[in-house]
């Protein structure tokens, strides 16, 4: 129970975070974006209980339920975890260039510019925050299917 | 993925369990939304969650209808099926509260909505302890 607990944490407020950024990623005025963005950082102390919720929790079923050390598919979870959060710390980074831009360009006349546009929609960025959820998502899908 | 698309059982409740996590991080990034003060963000996450609502009851629907009854009656499926079914009421009146929120500037509609959104995020909280920990 506590493990789903922290997962629900985990994904939701992954969700959560990628709701808000895709909000703030179209919004017109860059202190739109830049609040938008500032709301991103709430959702972080959800996702980190989540992070660290499943990892110690998932341990302990590992060794309560009797899963043998060998089991390929906890170890490849725990590979994913890993992937999930560096990928995750690497777009978070990202979002945080482009807050600080948007917050200097609404103290400036909040009329958004070439360098914040780029930034929103750089590929490269928005890319490794999808490959986080892809990580989050294969986690979960090896934890019901137990392969 | 071919191995996964044979066997059946995990279907049913991988999408619900998906669509429950999806509905949670919709509702919650609409909670932080309103709370902050921002209703055009909450109604369009609230909208969101619909469609997530819609796939989290329908896998819930084919795992209880793959069981063949044999959860009939338990506590924790009881309040797991009142909280998906008439529970979505709270979204509802929730996404009805926002968009009068957006189109007013009403301080009320945004209590209510933040308050609802809260409301719901608990009642989604007490399903998924009540389904994971198989109260009762």
């Amino acid at each position: 129970m506590f493990h789903i607990t922290a997962a629900f944490f985990f994904v939701g407020g992954s969700v959560a975070a990628g709701i808000l950024n895709t909000l703030a990623i179209r919004a017109e005025r860059p202190s739109e974006t830049a609040a938008l963005l500032r709301l991103v950082r709430v959702t972080l102390p959800v996702i980190f209980v989540g992070v660290f919720g499943t990892l110690v929790f998932g341990i302990w079923l590992w060794h309560e339920r009797g899963y043998s050390l060998g089991a390929g598919w906890i170890w490849a979870s725990l590979v994913l975890w890993v992937v999930a959060n560096a990928l995750g710390g690497i777009g978070g980074r990202h979002q945080e260039r482009a807050r600080e831009l948007a917050e200097r360009l609404a103290a400036e006349g909040d009329v958004p510019n070439d360098e914040l546009k780029g930034i929103l929609a750089d590929p490269k960025g928005n890319a490794v925050s999808w490959l986080a959820g892809l990580a989050t998502l294969a986690i979960l899908v090896l934890m019901i299917w137990k392969p | 993925m071919t191995l996964l698309a044979y066997s059946r059982p995990f279907w049913p409740l991988f999408l619900h369990v998906l669509g429950a996590m999806l509905l949670f991080g919709a509702t919650l990034a609409a909670f932080v939304a309103a709370a902050a003060g921002y209703g055009r963000a909450a109604f369009r996450s609230l909208l969101l969650a619909v469609p997530f609502w819609i796939l989290m009851l329908g896998a819930g629907t084919w795992l209880n209808s793959d069981a063949d009854g044999v959860w009939n009656g338990q506590t924790w499926l009881q309040l797991g099926m009142n909280i998906a079914g008439p529970g979505v009421l709270a979204l509802l009146v929730a996404i009805g509260t926002a968009y009068w929120w957006t189109r007013s500037g009403n301080v009320r509609a945004a209590r209510i909505c933040t308050g609802i959104t809260g409301v719901y995020i608990l009642l989604l909280a007490v399903a998924w302890l009540a389904m994971s920990g198989k109260w009762g």
